[in-house]
């Protein structure tokens, strides 16, 4: 359809690369004009603005029969630009009517054998050029796929060093606490762990009237992975004990230094530094320390309960003055009384606190306004270095030991009559540890203000020692005064008769033996005076059965007031005067006796009274020896005074009357050593003037 | 056996082992797309590796599904000793206070 003779420029608006049929002949076959790659087809296009010549057709055989139109009409140049256009219209037109012949007869069912066009053999650089193709697509892939490899490598790395340590320290956590887990995931970030710090094993859960919803500890996860738990609210509480109306208190916890849930509320882990293994390692211990507390909250919690409970049961030791929700007062002894209350260490718990009291300070009572409440007896002489009293400290111990035994030993019985018949009285029988604990402290007390006074005997009497023997029962106390008598003729004596001795052992040098035992409130002395030995020297016979007076407690009441023992039982009106008096007494008898004896030893004529030596000289001269007790005479309790009488005497002895100044002199304090050395002194002058008559 | 005593630290290391096995395949992956052309001996060899260490997390896994134990959770709650302790270590405490008091007048009487 080329026109000839006019110039045109061809400007080819052809836009659809159909493939168009070349040719098809009779029996079906379809040709096509072979197929132009994409390089091949622009420069095909440049060419066509190429005037000067035709190319060749590169691409292709020479099978076709007509020259593809695109490269048909390089040289006419047309006026009218639409001119292409039309022929390419047209020549499609040929080719869709050449199609439409083919479709009618297939449509009208004429045996039309189609056979199968094959593709065309590709050239070999289009071979490679396909190749080269798919090989960049899949280099591209496996790219892709090496950095998707690398990436998630590093991202399973980081995922297993968070997974290691969440879980490395939840392993060590658990080999402590009881570890429960719920699939329900309560939030993000918690995997339903949580601590469970109840121990129900061993609560008796029906007597309890406090719930307790801290028990059950969350845990949670940090950013990196570390383990970290919730505190619950109100979670840190403890048990103080103070003397009422004094700071003399117990209460000296602080928080934990440098723990990390003191500083925020909940703890994070610093993002920027690199966690190490120190780091975990530091919140594993922080966060057990906080465990720790929690749970010790928790049983002090229980043990203020089970307080409360036993208060209510009347007891002979328990007397209770005030009671508020979180606060027991009690009186303990005559004048003293202490306050149990359940404070909490962390200072926002204070600002919370249901009444709007301070619990700073020493307890809520003194801001009370409850006249009712108020302490019995406020002493002002209460501080801290105070030892009349028993340390708090050592009170909320033994408090909270006494507790747990009880309930160890409750649990044992249960365990042990489970297979009993279960008796609804059983409680009776349980030990009160409220009763105990009362009991002990009044005990302490008064206790202390028994060894306040002993010790200011003893400080006055220079040969006496004190010895203290700690039983192990908190309500029992006992001292012994120890007197021991110098080395004397007594001894070598014994060892010169040496026939009649029984043993090495009752050899001993005479000594004198008090004991003060206080139990409870009540105060029993006892004294053994053991000359401890038998010898022919015949002392006489109250002075052998001396050592064979055990310490019978049961029979001390009825034994009498004698030279040997004392016993005195004294009931809560307790007279620290009479019991020092009745000290010095024994002890002042008893030495009396041990010089009776060291001079019947010698040979002497003497005869005794409980304070006074009797010495009978010549011409029935009798020289006295008195001792004179005095328990609050500064210098010393015993002093001694020496008196002359005539034999004139109605009955021998002398008569306490102060008239007689003139025979009397007073000695002082002596010391043992001394009195014995005045004794034999004055056996010479005796064995002199018996000597001289 | 003494390398790895824990089942714990034998777990850890075949995570470790998953790690550097998928930064085989990237790295062979990577050699494969390289421009030049893949090395066959890097190949081979990180292909060798890759199949070692498929092999040896297969049978750790393996040994240690099987000798896992079932967990019996609470046995033997020892909270009541743990407290038993606490107020030991209080006892303590206090008595190291006195022993510190005396202590301290001891020396304030060698003055």
């Amino acid at each position: 359809m080329e026109e000839g003779g006019r110039r045109r420029i061809s400007i080819d608006l052809d836009r659809l690369p159909i493939k168009r049929l070349d040719a098809i002949d009779e029996i079906g076959n379809e040709q096509f004009p072979p197929d132009v790659s994409h390089e091949e087809k622009r420069l095909g296009m440049i060419r066509r603005i190429d005037f000067s010549s035709i190319v060749a057709d590169s691409v292709g055989t020479r099978k076709k029969q007509k020259t593809t139109p695109k490269e048909a009409a390089p040289a006419p140049q047309q006026a009218w630009p639409w001119q292409g256009f039309v022929e390419n219209l047209q020549l499609a037109h040929q080719e869709l009517s050449v199609i439409i012949d083919l479709i009618n007869t297939v449509e009208a069912n004429d045996a039309v054998a189609v056979s199968g066009m094959q593709r065309p053999k590709q050239l070999p650089n289009e071979n490679l050029s396909d190749l080269a193709v798919s090989a960049a697509t899949k280099l591209q892939r496996l790219r892709n796929l090496g950095r998707y490899f690398k990436q998630s490598s590093k991202a399973l790395e980081l995922k297993v060093s968070r997974e290691a340590r969440f879980y490395g320290s939840l392993i060590r956590l658990q080999q402590h606490w009881k570890l429960k887990r719920q699939r329900v995931l309560a939030g993000p970030g918690s995997d339903g762990f949580s601590f469970d710090l109840l121990d129900n094993t061993s609560s008796d859960t029906t007597m309890l009237s406090r719930p307790l919803p801290n028990a059950l500890v969350r845990i949670v996860r940090e950013n990196a992975g570390l383990l970290a738990i919730q505190r619950p609210p109100k979670s840190f509480r403890c048990i103080s004990i103070s003397y009422t109306g004094t700071n003399f208190s117990s209460r000296s916890k602080k928080p934990l230094k440098g723990n990390i849930y003191n500083s925020v509320e909940n703890p994070q882990a610093n993002k920027k530094a690199a966690l190490t293994d120190e780091d975990v390692n530091s919140w594993v211990k922080d966060t057990h320390s906080v465990l720790r507390e929690i749970h010790q909250s928790i049983f002090l919690e229980q043990v203020f309960d089970r307080v409360n409970h036993e208060s209510y049961c009347t007891s002979p030791g328990i007397h209770v003055t005030g009671m508020l929700e979180d606060l027991l007062q009690l009186a303990v002894g005559q004048d003293t009384s202490i306050c149990m209350s359940l404070v909490s260490v962390k200072k926002e718990d204070d600002f919370l606190d249901s009444r709007g009291l301070s619990q700073k300070g020493n307890n809520g009572f003194t801001h009370s306004d409850s006249s009712a409440l108020v302490a019995n007896n406020e002493k002002d002489e209460f501080n801290q270095n105070n030892l009349e009293v028993p340390s708090p400290v050592g009170l909320e111990i033994y408090l909270v030991h006494i507790f747990h035994k009880n309930s160890l030993v409750r649990l044992k019985e249960k365990n042990f009559s489970a297979s009993r018949v279960a008796v609804a009285g059983h409680a009776a029988t349980e030990s009160c540890g409220l009763t105990h604990f009362c009991k002990t402290v009044a005990h302490r007390i008064f206790s202390t203000k028994v060894l306040a006074e002993i010790e200011r005997l003893v400080s006055r009497i220079p040969y006496v020692q004190l010895l203290s023997h700690p039983p192990w029962h908190s309500r029992t106390s006992s001292w012994s005064l120890f007197l021991k008598f110098p080395e004397s003729v007594f001894h070598t004596a014994c060892l010169s008769e040496s026939s009649n001795n029984y043993d090495v052992k009752g050899l001993i040098r005479p000594q004198i033996h008090t004991k003060i035992v206080v139990k409870d409130d009540q105060v029993t002395v006892s004294g053994e005076g053991a000359l401890g030995t038998l010898c022919s020297f015949g002392i006489s016979a109250d002075g052998s059965s001396m050592d064979s007076y055990g310490c019978d407690l049961d029979d001390l009441p009825l034994i009498l007031l004698q030279q040997v023992s004392l016993s005195i039982a004294y009931t809560a009106l307790f007279d620290r005067k009479a019991l020092l008096q009745t000290n010095v007494l024994t002890i002042a008898g008893q030495i009396i006796r041990w010089l009776h004896d060291e001079a019947l030893i010698v040979g002497m004529k003497v005869s005794r009274d409980f304070l006074c030596l009797y010495l009978e000289l010549d011409q029935g001269d009798m020289l006295g020896l008195v001792a004179r007790v005095d328990p609050d005479d500064v210098n010393g309790c015993i002093s001694w005074w020496m008196i002359m009488e005539d034999g004139m005497a109605d009955d021998g002895k002398f008569s306490t009357n102060s008239g007689e100044y003139k025979n009397r002199r007073f000695l002082g304090h002596l010391s043992l050593e001394a009195l014995y050395s005045m004794l034999m002194d004055l056996v010479n002058v005796s064995t002199n003037s018996l000597g001289g008559s | 056996m003494d390398s790895q005593p824990t089942s714990l630290q034998r777990l850890h290391n075949v995570e470790k082992r998953l790690v550097r096995v998928l930064e085989l395949a990237g790295a062979v992956m990577d050699e494969l797309a390289s421009s030049t052309g893949p090395r066959a001996e890097f190949l081979a060899g990180h292909c060798r590796e890759f199949m070692m260490s498929i092999k040896e997390i297969q049978t750790t896994l393996r040994e240690e599904i099987k000798s896992a134990c079932e967990y019996r959770p609470f046995e033997k709650c020892d909270y009541s000793a743990r407290i038993a302790n606490e107020i030991c270590v209080k006892k303590l405490e206090y008595i190291i206070d006195q022993l510190d008091g005396l202590k301290e007048s001891i020396d304030n009487y060698e003055d």
